[in-house]
């Protein structure tokens, strides 16, 4: 069953033409221009019940505009929306109750005083009763590791930590769906991973459904099964990462510690490097077989190591964005 | 209402961490305020009454319009300082939340400093009123708190109006002034003396007169028409207007964007 569905959304901004220049300040002071630009046009999908998707696309690109229609912060020119049974951008009230809303870049918490003070005003704001705010309150500290820093103030933590304390505040009231505005911006290795964990969880057992956007590729990498892909605020592909990984990233990269010497020439083969202690070759995995291709080397020389990368994600959606013209 | 407390209390944990300048900026508050009022006791040296009112009568209208000022600058800081709202974004976020905008606005900002300004209004009404030794009935007194309430409502609403206009340019700043400063500056003093341009916009667009003029008049006696003693009621009628008109910013706000 869907629980996001999403018609054909447009929306158009009109804004001020500005020019450079003093000349052009006071022309347009007395006479302004207007241009409309398109920031999302026709935009459709649909997301399953306990899903993670992935929404990725340039600066620019629409994302942002797309999470602020679905969670009714922006009303649409055009096009129909039902998430869970409601239109975001109608009857407010009632559907924010039903979504839990990230901004990895934009506090929630009040910032001279304790998180759980401001836990406490938002679980008044939502009316969510004593006991299950005590126990969803429990669970969170639990899973998120917060009981050390719920009582301090907000401004003597560091970003990791107000970035636990930020998911738990908007997961307090039980949202079905959670949106994640670039939730792992600015962490460091530790910090991401665990609230990488943290996502996973709460989406495998609560069946909550997400949607990320994020420019870190590895978060997706971590996260989430399927893209949405978005460009120029077109729908450029929806399917799902591993397809399109199988379809762009077939260059591996093998680098081999040896002593021997060896120059060959091999269908498939892209490059061959002479390093410090060994060489690097880069292989078309589509057209040369990794397996048939290590074992063609250990009959040539003898290997005391050997690594093997793919080409990672980030220069996947730099040949995808490449691909796309976006 | 519970929810309105609790952000109070949250706000004044905020302020309480910064224990040395929030006295400070108390004192400071004090020594400024006390100034506006050595205007008025100067003037009044040199005439003894202005167009037949007395010293004590001007302070008394003063001292409403300061507290219904105070008041909202202390309760409705967020309202009052609306464009930052938009500015930062965190406009956004309260359209997130399932309560009313205007309420979620009043809960998320204060200004205690500006308590300072309430409590000195309220001294100046206490010396005026022991001055004036005026015939005090009950209906009087009814008035008189009638006239702080809709001093109150009077600057909530020009804050509205102003806050609304946010939604059209974001920053709104100079058009609230004119109405609120400027009109504040010229409300201070009671209406009646000033040419009849003026009395018809603050009787007709913003209506000062209801808060301080025509029910002052029933309460210092120069008038008994009992009409008078109830005519801050109209202030109450001129808030739905204002409301409509933040919501419909609102609604203008989510088909725009930031």
């Amino acid at each position: 069953m869907s629980i996001i569905e999403v018609n054909n959304i447009s929306k158009s901004f009109r804004i001020v033409k500005k020019e450079s220049g003093l000349k052009n300040s006071i022309k347009s002071f007395f006479k302004r221009e207007y241009k409309t630009i398109e920031a999302v046009k026709n935009i459709s999908f649909s997301i399953d019940e306990g899903e993670i998707v992935g929404y990725i696309g340039p600066n620019g690109a629409g994302k942002s505009t797309t999470i602020k229609i679905l969670s009714g912060i922006l009303t649409p020119n055009d096009g129909k929306c039902s998430i869970n049974g409601y239109t975001p951008w109608l009857d407010r009230k009632n559907y924010v109750k039903q979504i839990g809303v990230v901004f990895g870049q934009r506090s929630q918490l009040w910032w001279d005083i304790p998180a759980i003070d401001t836990f406490s005003l938002l679980k008044d704001i939502y009316s969510i009763g004593d006991e299950d705010y005590e126990r969803v309150l429990n669970e969170l500290t639990d899973k998120l590791n917060l009981s050390d820093i719920l009582t301090t103030p907000v401004r003597q933590l560091s970003l990791g930590q107000r970035m636990r304390l930020e998911i738990a505040a908007s997961l307090l009231h039980e949202p079905k769906i959670l949106f994640l505005d670039e939730p792992t911006i600015g962490l460091d290795a530790v910090s991401k991973q665990l609230v990488r964990d943290f996502i996973k969880n709460i989406n495998k057992e609560k069946k909550v459904t997400i949607i990320l956007t994020t420019h870190d590729m590895s978060d997706i990498e971590a996260l989430a099964k399927r893209i949405i892909l978005i460009g120029k605020g077109s729908v450029l592909y929806d399917g799902s990462l591993l397809k399109l990984k199988n379809k762009y990233a077939s260059k591996v990269n093998i680098t081999v510690t040896t002593k021997d010497k060896i120059r060959f020439k091999k269908k498939g083969l892209l490059e061959t490097t002479r390093i410090k202690d060994g060489y690097q070759f880069v292989i078309d995995s589509k057209e040369l077989n990794i397996s048939s291709f290590l074992n063609y080397l250990t009959q040539k020389i003898s290997i005391e190591d050997v690594t093997i990368e793919n080409e990672n994600t980030d220069e996947l959606i730099v040949k995808l964005y490449e691909e796309y013209n976006i | 209402m519970k929810l309105y407390i609790k952000a109070l209390k949250m706000h004044i944990m905020s302020e309480l961490q910064y224990k040395g300048s929030f006295f400070m900026s108390i004192i400071s508050q004090i020594i400024t305020f006390f100034s506006y009022y050595f205007v008025i006791i100067s003037l009044f040296t040199k005439f003894n009454n202005i167009k037949g009112f007395s010293l004590y009568e001007v302070l008394l209208c003063f001292s409403i319009i300061q507290f219904g000022f105070a008041f909202n600058e202390v309760f409705a800081r967020g309202i009052d300082k609306f464009d930052n709202f938009i500015i930062s974004g965190k406009f956004d976020q309260l359209l997130l939340r399932p309560k009313n905008i205007i309420l979620q606005v009043l809960i998320s900002e204060t200004d205690f400093v500006k308590i300072a300004r309430l409590i000195q209004s309220l001294i100046v009404m206490v010396i005026a009123l022991i001055n004036l030794r005026l015939e005090i009935t009950l209906l009087k007194i009814f008035t008189l708190i009638l006239m702080f309430i809709s001093a109150i409502i009077i600057f909530f609403c020009l804050f509205l109006i102003s806050a609304s206009y946010c939604f059209l340019t974001v920053q709104g700043l100079e058009v609230r002034n004119v109405l609120t400063d400027g009109g504040k500056q010229m409300a201070q003093y009671p209406i009646g003396i000033f040419n009849k341009g003026f009395i018809f916009v603050f009787t007709f667009i913003v209506p000062y007169a209801f808060v301080n003029y025509y029910p002052l008049l029933y309460f210092l006696g120069r008038n008994n028409n009992t009409i008078y003693a109830f005519s801050p009621l109209i202030v109450f009628i001129y808030l739905i207007p204002c409301i409509l008109l933040f919501n419909l910013g609102t609604k203008k706000y989510k088909s725009v964007g930031s």
